[in-house]
Parts: C-alpha cells; sequence; structure tokens
C-alpha cells in the first residue's frame, strides 16, 4: 500500500515538472502576441518595444529564460511577476484561492446532495413520473449553458435587479473572514447556478450506475438474507454504485478549482478562474502560466487521491 | 515674443472598442427611428444650453453637463468590467487608466471636462512661452501645490522634469516619450536621468530646449500625464526595479489619491489588481490652487462582472456610474428607459477599412472609390449600436476636432461616391469601368487577403465588407483573428500583403488635425512592423502637405491646412471611412456626473456629485 | 391451459405419500403456485400450477432446463419475486403457515432465517467490497440481536462448520481472495448462519469444477444429516440430483411433468421429456460410440406456450391429438408416488422405455403407425 502511494505520487512530481516545460513552450515559443508590444501602447517605437521587452526578461535566449523559469518554479515557488501590475503572481493567485475555493466547495457539497439523492431515487423508482422528470430536468440543466443559467438567475432573483428580490445578486461576495453571514448569502445563488449542471450529471450517473448494480446477484443474495430494503440499497447498491462517481467528483472539483471562469465573471466574484481570464486578454504569460500551473498540480493531486482513495474503496484494486 | 495659446489636448489611447453583448439578448438597437440629431448649437429640454454633434435630445453630453454647483460629500460606486493596464501616471495610456491618474494627478495643463481643445494651466501658472524661434518653451509653476502623504512636500520644476525625465527610463518606457518629446535635446540617449533636453533655473521655472522647431508637439503634450509631477528622492528606489514599481507606491498632487498605508503602499490598500481600486481625498490638496471643484469624499472603483448585469445594477441602484463601455443592449436600455441617465460624448474615435494602396486591386484610386461607394455604411453602424453610439463617417478628421467643418463637417465633401450612406452599387459600377472593369465588377484573377478581428461587433462588420466584396465581384478570403493578433501579425506587418482590413481605427493624441491624418496616412510613417500607416499610403504630394502643415503654428491656420489635407485624402479615397464613434456612459439616477470629452466621456472624478 | 388464478388440471392430483423422515406435516407445502410476469411482450406464465411437499430432513431436486420455470419457483418460495413485479397466486405453507400473503416485513423474516438460499455464482453473489466474514455478520444481526464480536466468533464457527480451514483468518477475507469451492462454502455458510429450517439451492454447483462439485455436495449432505435441514435442490444437471435427491421434480414450460422418489426415476422413467434428459447424460458406462442425444429443439417461449400438450414439439411421439389436449399429472396406475402428465398410453410408454436407446426413433414409427392408443 505504502509502495503503491509513493509510486503514486512520484508520477505526479514528474508529470507536474512536464506541464511546467510545457506551459513554458507554449507561451514563449508559440505567442500570438507579444506582451512588450501589448504593454508599449499605441504607435511604439521599436526602440521602446525592445526596451519594454528587455524589462520583461524576453529578450534572453530562450533555454536561459527556460531554465531560469524551472529552477524559481521548483526551487523557490517563484511563479515570476505580473507585466502589468508588478505585482507578484504567487500573491495574485493565493488572494484569489480563497474565493475560488469557497464556490467550488459549497457547490460540491449542493450538487453531490442533490444530484446523488435524485439519481438513488429515480433509480429506484424507474420509468416513475418522478424519473422521468427529475431526468428530464436534468437534462435541461445539462444542456443549458452556465453562463446563461447564471443571467437567468440574476436576473430573477437578484436583490438589487431582480424580479423577486430574494438572494444577493453580482458583487456581493465578500471574504469569510470578514463578515460570514454576507459571505454565506452572497454565494447561494452563485451555488446554485455552479452545482445545477453538475447535480444534473451526477443524477443520471447515479441512476444509471445504480440501476446496474441493482442488477447485480449480491443484491439478490442480500435481499435473500432477509435484509431491510433500505440496507440493501444504501449499504450494498450505492456503495458499490458510487465508484465512477468518485473519480469524476475528484477531477470536477480539481479542475473547478482552477477557476470557474463563467460563474466568477456573472457573480462578479474575484476568483482565480477571472484573474486567468483577464491575464489571458492581456497577454499577462505569467499570471496565465501561473493558473495552469495551478490547475495541473490541483487535477493531479485529485488524480493521485483518487487513486489511493480507490486503493481503499475497492479491494480489488489493490495488487495492480 | 509670446505665440497665442495653442491648442493642447491630451487624447489617451483608445478603448476597446464597445463592450461585447455578452450571452444576453439582441444586440442591434433601432433608436434610429427615435433620434433626433441635435445640430450643433441649439437644444430643447432641461439638458443644457449647449449640445454636441449627433447627440439626441434628452441624452447628456459633455457640453450639458453643469461643471458647478453640485453637492459636496459622499461616496460614489463605480463598476466596472475591465481592470486598469497601468495606475502609473508614467505609464498610463489607456482611457481607462485616465480616469484615475486624471484624479490623483496634475499635469502641466490639463483639459476641462466640456473641452478638447482648450487647456487651462493645472501644475502651470500660465500660459507656455515660447521663443521666437520656436526651440526653446518656458513653463512657471503654480505654487502651494503639495504632495500626499507619505511625501508631503511642495511641488518644485524638478519634480515636474523628473516626471517627464522617468518615461525614458526602460524600467518605466513610457510610451509616447520619444514620439512627443523626441525633439528635446538630448532625448534619444536619455534613460531616466536628466538631459540637456529639460532644464530648472529655479524652483517655480521649467525649460525645454528642442533641436528642432516642433515647439507645437512638446507643448501639446504636456497635457499628457507624463509632466504630472512625480519626487524623485521618492521615486527613485522605485524606478529602480525592473519593472519599476512606482505605480504600487504612488504619491499624488489632484484632489484625490489612491488609497495607501502609512509607508505610501498603494498595491493590496487602494488597489487590488482584477478586484477594485479605492480614491480617497488627498489630506494635502488644497482647493484654493485647482480649477477642480471635487464634490465627492470618496470613490469606490470595482472591477469586474458581466456588463449587462452591471449595465443593469448602475441603471436601477443608487450613487453609482460605470465607467468602461456599456454593453449594447445596456446603451439601448438606457436609451429607452432611463434616458436622463444616458451620456453620449461625440469625438471617440472613428472606424475605417483600410485598403492596400500599394499592391493589388486597391491600388488603383478608382477601385477604392468603388468600394467607398458599394459600402453600406448605415448597416456597419447598425451592428456597433446604430445612431445612437455612432455618425456615418465621411471623410477623416472627426466632429470636435479643429477642421471638421472645413473638412466638409457631417455631411462630408459632396463627391457621388461619398452621397450614399447606405451604397450605391451603381456609382460603384461607374467607377469599376473607369478603373478597367467594363462590366462594373471585377473579372481579375486575385483572390483578396482580408484578416479582422473575432468578436461581436467586428466580426459582423467583417462580413458585411466581406459581402459588399464580393457583390463587386471580387473572390476574398476571410480571416478572423484575435484583434491584437491582427495588428501585430497582419494588418501591421506590410510584408503581409494584406489586402483588406476592416476593423481598424483611431483616435487622436491631441485635438489636433495633425494628431488625427498624420501617422495613419503619411507614407513617411510606414514601418516594417508595428505599422499604422494600415493602408500603406504614400502619396507624394500629400506627405509634402503633411511635412509643412506639421511646422504652423496657431490653431486656425492648422485648422485650414489639415482639413485640406482631409480633403485630398477623400479625393484620393486612401481607405474607406465608416463609423465616428460616440462614447455611452450611464450614470444612476442620483448621480450628478460630469464626463469627459477629451477622454471618450468617461466620468471626472473630480467634478461629479452625488444629488 | 389454466388460467391465473384457477386451480390448473395438472395440480389436482393427490401428493404422494412418503414415509417421512421426522414424524409430522411436511414442512413445506406448495400448492398450485403459478408466478407471471407481466412484460412488454406479452404476460410470461413462467410457473403454472405446481405443486408438491417436502418433508423436514430430506432433499427435493427440481429438474429442467433454462426457461421452465424452475429458478422463478424456487425465488417465488423465498419470495424474491415480489421485487420483479411479479403476479403470484396459490398457497405456499411453511411449518403450515401461508407465506404469500405475508408482508414484506413478516417476509423479510422468514427470509435468511427460516428459509435460506444459496445462489449459482458464488463470485457474483457475493458483495466485492466487503470481507466474508462482514457479509455472514450481517446476516446474522439482521435477524437476532448478537454483539458484534459475538457475531464475529460465530461466523468463525460457521466457516468451520462448511470445512474451510483456517477459519480464523479466511473470515476477514474477499471474496475474490478465496477459491471458487471455498467461496461456495463461505456462501452455504452465510446461508446456515440462522439456522434455516430449508434451504434452497439454486444450481449450487454449476459454476464449479467437477472435483469440487464433488465436495460441496458432500458438505450439504453432510449439513443436512447434522442439521435437519430440508432442501430444495434446483439444477438442470441430472447428476447432482442422482447424488443427493430423495425426490425429484421435472419441470417444464412452467409444470410439473413427472415426479417420483429419485431411484424410481432414474430407474423408470416415464415422461418422454425426461428420456431425453437422461438420455443426453454421457456416463462412463456403456458402448463409447453411443451418441449423446440432445432433446431436438428448443424451450418453448412462455408467453406463447404450445397448445395442447406444452411437450408436443420436441415430442418425437407426438400425434396430432396432443396439439389439442392438455395432459393432467397423475399417477401411474399401481405405484401413486409417481406420477407423469402425458397423453401416451401407459403400456406404450413402458414399452418405449424398455428399449434400447437406438430403438427409440424407430419406436416413433410404430406409435404412428399403430395410430389410436388410449387417450386420456
Amino acid at each position: 500500500m505504502t509502495r503503491y502511494i509513493v509510486r503514486r505520487v512520484l508520477w505526479g512530481l514528474l508529470l507536474l515538472v512536464l506541464v511546467g516545460a510545457l506551459t513554458f513552450v507554449l507561451f514563449h515559443v508559440f505567442p500570438t502576441a507579444n506582451p512588450a508590444r501589448l504593454r508599449a501602447g499605441r504607435n511604439p517605437s521599436p526602440r521602446v518595444v525592445a526596451e519594454i521587452s528587455r524589462n520583461l526578461g524576453l529578450n534572453r535566449p530562450l533555454p536561459t529564460q527556460f531554465w531560469l523559469y524551472m529552477r524559481g518554479l521548483f526551487l523557490h515557488f517563484n511563479l515570476g511577476y505580473s507585466y502589468y501590475s508588478e505585482a507578484s503572481v504567487r500573491s495574485l493567485i493565493f488572494d484569489r484561492l480563497a474565493a475560488t475555493a469557497s464556490l467550488t466547495i459549497g457547490a460540491a457539497v449542493i450538487w453531490l446532495g442533490c444530484g446523488l439523492s435524485v439519481g438513488i431515487i429515480s433509480a429506484l423508482r424507474r420509468r416513475s413520473r418522478l424519473d422521468r422528470a427529475s431526468m428530464g430536468a436534468a437534462l435541461v440543466l445539462i444542456s443549458a449553458p452556465e453562463y446563461w443559467l447564471g443571467l437567468i438567475a440574476i436576473y430573477l432573483f437578484a436583490a438589487d435587479i431582480g424580479q423577486v428580490k430574494v438572494l444577493p445578486g453580482a458583487g456581493s461576495y465578500v471574504p469569510l473572514t470578514t463578515d460570514p453571514w454576507k459571505w454565506f448569502t452572497s454565494l447561494l445563488l452563485p451555488w446554485l447556478v455552479l452545482a445545477a449542471s453538475f447535480a444534473a450529471v451526477y443524477a443520471r450517473l447515479m441512476r444509471a450506475s445504480l440501476i446496474e448494480t441493482m442488477g447485480e446477484d449480491y443484491i439478490r443474495t442480500a435481499r435473500a438474507k432477509g435484509l431491510p430494503e433500505r440496507r440493501v440499497v444504501l449499504r450494498h447498491g450505492v456503495r458499490a454504485a458510487i465508484n465512477p462517481i468518485i473519480t469524476i467528483f475528484a477531477l470536477d472539483v480539481g479542475t473547478l478549482l482552477g477557476g470557474a471562469i463563467l460563474i466568477e465573471t456573472v457573480f462578479d466574484i474575484p476568483g482565480v478562474g477571472r484573474l486567468a481570464y483577464e491575464a489571458i486578454t492581456h497577454a499577462d504569460f505569467p499570471i496565465v502560466e501561473g493558473t495552469v500551473l495551478l490547475v495541473a498540480l490541483v487535477v493531479i493531486v485529485a488524480n493521485i487521491l483518487v487513486d489511493i482513495a480507490y486503493a481503499f474503496v475497492d479491494p480489488r484494486v489493490r495488487y495492480s | 515674443m509670446t505665440l497665442a495659446p495653442t491648442r493642447l489636448v491630451a487624447r489617451g489611447r483608445a478603448r476597446r472598442g464597445l463592450a461585447p453583448g455578452g450571452f444576453a439578448l439582441a444586440t442591434v438597437a433601432a433608436a434610429a427611428g427615435a433620434v433626433a440629431l441635435a445640430g450643433c448649437g441649439s437644444s430643447s429640454g432641461g439638458v443644457g444650453a449647449a449640445s454636441a454633434v449627433g447627440v439626441p435630445i434628452g441624452v447628456q453630453s459633455p457640453l450639458s453637463q453643469p461643471l458647478s454647483g453640485g453637492r459636496r460629500g459622499g461616496t460614489l460606486t463605480v463598476l466596472n468590467h475591465e481592470d486598469f493596464e497601468s495606475i502609473d501616471p508614467g505609464i498610463a495610456y489607456f482611457t481607462l487608466d485616465y480616469e484615475i491618474v486624471d484624479a490623483t494627478q496634475r499635469p502641466l495643463y490639463s483639459n476641462k471636462p466640456n473641452t478638447i481643445d482648450d487647456p487651462v494651466p493645472d501644475m502651470a501658472s500660465g500660459q507656455p512661452q515660447i521663443s521666437a524661434d520656436g526651440r526653446t518653451i518656458t513653463v512657471h509653476i503654480r505654487q502651494g501645490v503639495h504632495f500626499s502623504p507619505p511625501v508631503d512636500r511642495e511641488v518644485t520644476s524638478a519634480d515636474v522634469a523628473y516626471g517627464i525625465e522617468r518615461g525614458a527610463n526602460p524600467n518605466v518606457a513610457n510610451a509616447y516619450f520619444h514620439s512627443y518629446f523626441g525633439s528635446l535635446v538630448g532625448a534619444e540617449k536619455a534613460n531616466g536621468g536628466p538631459f540637456p533636453g529639460i532644464t530648472t533655473p529655479n524652483r517655480e521655472t521649467i525649460v525645454f530646449h528642442l533641436s528642432e522647431a516642433k515647439a507645437q508637439i512638446v507643448a501639446d503634450a504636456l497635457t499628457l500625464p507624463l509632466s504630472a509631477p512625480v519626487p524623485e528622492e521618492y521615486a527613485k528606489r522605485f524606478d529602480a526595479r525592473k519593472p519599476s514599481e512606482y505605480g504600487n507606491y504612488q504619491v499624488a498632487t489632484g484632489p484625490y489619491m489612491l488609497k495607501a498605508d502609512a509607508e505610501g503602499k498603494v498595491l493590496g490598500v487602494g488597489y487590488q489588481p482584477g478586484k477594485s481600486a479605492t480614491l480617497v481625498r488627498n489630506p494635502n490638496w488644497n482647493a484654493a490652487t485647482d480649477f477642480r471643484p471635487a464634490y465627492l469624499d470618496q470613490i469606490d472603483i470595482n472591477i469586474g462582472g458581466d456588463p449587462t448585469v452591471i449595465g443593469r445594477q448602475v441603471l436601477e441602484g443608487s450613487d453609482m456610474v460605470q465607467n468602461d463601455t456599456p454593453a449594447q443592449p445596456i446603451v439601448k436600455l438606457a436609451y429607452e428607459h432611463f434616458r436622463g441617465q444616458l451620456s453620449i460624448s461625440p469625438g471617440a474615435g472613428s472606424r475605417y477599412v483600410a485598403v492596400n494602396n500599394k499592391q493589388g486591386p486597391f491600388a488603383n484610386v478608382d477601385v477604392r472609390k468603388a468600394l467607398w461607394a458599394a459600402l453600406d455604411r448605415v448597416a456597419m453602424n447598425k451592428a456597433r449600436g446604430g445612431a445612437l453610439v455612432s455618425d456615418v463617417m465621411t471623410h477623416f478628421i472627426y466632429p470636435e476636432i479643429p477642421g471638421f467643418e472645413a473638412a466638409g463637417g457631417l455631411a462630408g465633401p459632396s463627391v457621388d461616391y461619398n452621397a450614399y450612406p447606405s451604397g450605391n452599387m451603381q456609382v460603384a459600377a461607374k467607377y469599376m469601368r473607369l478603373a478597367g472593369y467594363p462590366s462594373g465588377r471585377y473579372t481579375g484573377s486575385s483572390t483578396l487577403q482580408i484578416v479582422g478581428a473575432t468578436g461581436s461587433p467586428e466580426a459582423e462588420d467583417a462580413e458585411i465588407v466581406n459581402q459588399t466584396l464580393h457583390n463587386l465581384g471580387f473572390h476574398t478570403r476571410l480571416n478572423l483573428v484575435e484583434k491584437s493578433v491582427m495588428y501585430e501579425k497582419f494588418c501591421g506587418v506590410p510584408s503581409e500583403e494584406i489586402d483588406v482590413c476592416p476593423n481598424v481605427g483611431w483616435i487622436a493624441d491631441f485635438a489636433d488635425g495633425q494628431a488625427v491624418l498624420d501617422v495613419p496616412f503619411n507614407g513617411e510613417h510606414i514601418q516594417p512592423s508595428g505599422n499604422q500607416n494600415w493602408g500603406q499610403v504614400n502619396e507624394p504630394q500629400i506627405n509634402r502637405a503633411m511635412g509643412a502643415a506639421e511646422t504652423l503654428v496657431g490653431a486656425g491656420a492648422r485648422a485650414g491646412a489639415w482639413a485640406n489635407i482631409d480633403r485630398e485624402l477623400v479625393a484620393q479615397a486612401v481607405a474607406i471611412p465608416y463609423d465616428w464613434e460616440k462614447a455611452p456612459s450611464i450614470e444612476s439616477s442620483d448621480v450628478a456626473g460630469v464626463s469627459d470629452l477629451w477622454n471618450g466621456g468617461t466620468w471626472d472624478y473630480s467634478f461629479t456629485s452625488l444629488k | 391451459m389454466s388460467a391465473a388464478g384457477e386451480p390448473s388440471a395438472a395440480s389436482t392430483a393427490p401428493e404422494p405419500a412418503l414415509a417421512p423422515a421426522t414424524p409430522g406435516p411436511p414442512l413445506l407445502r406448495v400448492e398450485d403456485l403459478c408466478v407471471q410476469f407481466p412484460t412488454e411482450r406479452g404476460l410470461v406464465h413462467a410457473v403454472d400450477g405446481v405443486s408438491f411437499s417436502l418433508e423436514r430432513g430430506r432433499t427435493l431436486g427440481i429438474v429442467g432446463e433454462s426457461g421452465s420455470g424452475k429458478t422463478a419457483c424456487s425465488l417465488t418460495l423465498i419470495g424474491l419475486t415480489r421485487h420483479m413485479g411479479a403476479r403470484v397466486s396459490g398457497r405456499v405453507l411453511l411449518d403450515g403457515r401461508e407465506l404469500l400473503g405475508l408482508s414484506e416485513r413478516d417476509m423479510r423474516r422468514v427470509r435468511g432465517a427460516e428459509i435460506a438460499m444459496i445462489f449459482q455464482d458464488p463470485l457474483s453473489s457475493m458483495h466485492p467490497l466487503f470481507t466474508v466474514g462482514r457479509q455472514i455478520v450481517e446476516a446474522l444481526r439482521a435477524h437476532r440481536d448478537i454483539g458484534r464480536r459475538a457475531a464475529r466468533e460465530r461466523a468463525v464457527e460457521l466457516l468451520e462448520l462448511v470445512g474451510i480451514a483456517q477459519a480464523r483468518r479466511r473470515v476477514d477475507a474477499y471474496p475474490h481472495e478465496l477459491s471458487g469451492g471455498m467461496r461456495q462454502r463461505a456462501m452455504i455458510a452465510m446461508a446456515l448462519s440462522n439456522d434455516p429450517k430449508l434451504l434452497i439451492a439454486d444450481e449450487p454447483t454449476s459454476a464449479l469444477d467437477v472435483t469440487v462439485q464433488a465436495q460441496i455436495l458432500d458438505l450439504l449432505a453432510r449439513l443436512q444429516r447434522e442439521l435437519s435441514m430440508a432442501i430444495v435442490l434446483v439444477t438442470h444437471d441430472l447428476g447432482v440430483v442422482a447424488e443427493m435427491a430423495d425426490h425429484v421434480a421435472v419441470f417444464y414450460a412452467g409444470r410439473i411433468v413427472e415426479r417420483a422418489p429419485a431411484q424410481e426415476l432414474f430407474s423408470h422413467p416415464e415422461h418422454p421429456y425426461t428420456w431425453g434428459l437422461l438420455q443426453s447424460i454421457p456416463t462412463l458406462f456403456g458402448p463409447r460410440e453411443r451418441e449423446l442425444r440432445p432433446i431436438a429443439g428448443s424451450p418453448p417461449s412462455l408467453i406463447e406456450r404450445p397448445s395442447g400438450c406444452h411437450f408436443h414439439p420436441r415430442c418425437p411421439y407426438a400425434q396430432p391429438r396432443h396439439a389439442e389436449v392438455d395432459p393432467w399429472l397423475e399417477p401411474l396406475p399401481g405405484d401413486r408416488d409417481h406420477q407423469v402428465a402425458c397423453l401416451l398410453a401407459p403400456q406404450l410408454r413402458r414399452q418405449l422405455s424398455s428399449q434400447p436407446a437406438g430403438g427409440r426413433a424407430a419406436a416413433g414409427a410404430i406409435v404412428s403407425g399403430a395410430g389410436r392408443e388410449a387417450g386420456a
């Protein structure tokens, strides 16, 4: 077991180094915009562009830049400085991480709770009206674009510009440490919107997985033992059906921690996603690289955790 | 001999076009029917005496907003969905950046909100004195102006000198230092330290020494933020870092300052990149030394969010304004339901279709005239939001710039290819025949390379141009790329041999014909990369006329000369114009906003008040 | 043919009297059991009027092909067809108590306690994510108030009882970590946890090697003796039945077509279907050249059953009349324990059954040539 974990972690590290290198190549070797020129403003003389380039370290030979970048990254966790605000990328990202984490974790709790329970109920009452209605609703939520859903939610429920003024609208986010109640209410609408499509996917997944599991022989055996149906469903059925959900959940949360750009924009939440988006439009490469690496790190970690969790949850996996 | 007051105007870089319509609904504003275009000089209703070109009745404009009589106090909330590019006064060159710089920094000369060509002394105490040979400019510094904490002391001429000198510092790398101050003695070798072109004989005087007789440009440039004073002893250590960090520690001379901690640090206190900015009163500002009333106590700027949501929050809320471009549906909504909260600022720049004058089918002037005649300029503008935010462009100097009327005004020169804003295929055919295509349509074999920008409404405009070219018989290859890529890799690189660039635009730094026409249409300014004479226009007689007009002094003479050049550009149909932009701004109902004509109609914090 | 709910002809034959192993009424009595499943394609008549009884400590073998209704019947005994939307009628009496009408809660108390069931594939029938011990403990604690530690001890005991070596270690093993034979033993242990009176074994050896099969059967026999447990052994494998069963019921198309004590069935089979089953068993003795003769055709659809005698499409001796008349399950003259549902005359049948294997086909010609036989 320990060897398994160690092996996974080492692979993860290697992968991270590769991603770091690949990011560098993408942004320094194949850029579509020259940040020095963008920074230089209108009608720049070549001299100005050259000066800015020199400042940003862009005129050094690529291998040197690469070496400096990798060294700074892995030895000092230095992600560089923003071309525009001259703030350190690391501080910018960490500053935003709390907001993104708040958004992600809250939404995850909601979508797991709703999605799984709807999925389980639908699986047990297959083809009932409830089942058809909930699967239909799920389909709608999966198809609806997140951004559109967010706008609709705001126009319906936002306290400042909505029709039914119940929940705080866009721009009302405050950090947890500032005002816990306000933090909570300001995140309700974003949580619901973000969770909506995920809950729908998970409901469908859970339903399908549970239907398949409930047809297995060991469910029949469990019933033959005289166990109450609830125990059969939850302990025997759901426990076995939940495996695919675990994988997907870890990946979803991992990716979202890299920033839910659309929700963050619509609801004006200062998260990592928005940071990345703005950096992209400015060709502020250090920030973009930093967020790419962050997402890669989180996804890799999530994957490792899933692998380890599997080994605990499913004993058949352990000896591979 | 002191010359008559020259026209000194500053104009920053164009904002990035009208904001995208987000994911919201219809984008075309059909305001045409309801709009009554007010002519110059008359208006009705309680909107104010003067009315600007092309601004409908009932809508505010910088010319209609009163500059005095506001209520003191209160906090204004600003919702922007874009972030600033730089808040360092030595670097800032973007419309949005200027709203902060304008409230916190005092350059030598500044424009009041309702002027674009009539600056008043700000940090200076009087008009600039230009020597007879035009090579020396003397400016006297106003007394009793102090820096904000932690510097606190009085401003001297040395501070103004340092403000400009640091522009040449590679760690600052000001974008326009070499363009406008390049004629100062020793400017090419300047790198942040003193150079012979600027001297300060005493605390109250600063003298500029020019190597060529280009006093006009230098005097014009003294309205740009680079001439705002910067304390060298405080800023030196920040300017030594690569890149300079002075912006994150800046001090102010204007009525407001970015909130800072006791050591002067602004980053993380008064400015959180991508999140917010906070302006508070500058405790060391002396109202007696400034023409600005400064009614507000505090300005809270919130960055981010969806443009349509922001727009609604501003229109339906209280004590709020939006300072970057509202989304098209919001402009339409404001016009229809919140008309009193909408302000439109004319003279926000121009858009035209650049065609390759050097090679290809458009090297022929008649082919260019044909495209001019054929293009439906009304449709092009409809895609941008209609008559509310655009006027059909008929020549190259745009409204509010001296020379506009002399060059033809709104209607433009009365040549037949200019006479049909919705396009006229017969006139177009006529010119095609003149160009040597008897059928009235192109029959050659080349395929036109067209490069436009992605996103709305650029893509729609590019498509309209593409379709028009098809109607004229051309085969085309249309490529849409990201805007910065369009400029950097295609349209700005002559060797790429692009035939048509339908999404280029221009906005001047000063209210002067030269600032509008020189760089885009002078053959001397063609560059191998970063080229902004996108059409590679190179008419010898036009080049000569421009060279001569550059050296003129005196507003009237310059206006006349550049207007003539404009007419010549029209006669040669060097490019196909379509849009004179008018910039919209929105405010809440209880805000008495004052917008800056010289800065694309952005709300001016020093003049705005709460009702 | 019988409609659901009506007593079928086949069930009117009186029960055979068999000397009980233990005195008293039979442990299990099934009367006229009908099980139907409504499906999109029609009503499936899985069990069509089946009756039998079983004494304590005795083994009933239920034999038939897949699709004969034997599994549906066994599942219904333990009440598991309720979950599948089945329509059940008839009577199932356990120690005189009617099971079919019980509420689900009451039935749950019976399941796993008084009646236990083991299944064909122990790997898929045991939960892959829980240890064997935990699954047994679960079965124990579902029916009695017993602490976890005590339950675990009992689980170890049960594993030893079924012959698993190193039971204390194996109790923490996962099903996939055990061999096929051990898994089946573990499942048996699980079934035994609450001292069931009746064990239903659905194809308990079909997934196992031949040698392991023998061990499991031995185990079952031993447990039956030691615990005085009745067993219903459902299988398609006549060899298994021969070893273990006291009494055999042959199922076809949802009905019993022949019923007899095991000895009698193997020495004097009466129904042509039974002949087919026996004929298709490879044996170690007898001429090597003797062909294995599977029964021609395939099991009938339980939705659209053949008219008349359900077996007539596959019967080598069928007459035109057999397509119209449905035979009843009736005792042989002179042997009330042995019952058959067949329209052929008993004398003819005896003649056919005593023929050597190869002669049966020719006998078909004799039958048709003879034309009339005594109708039933």
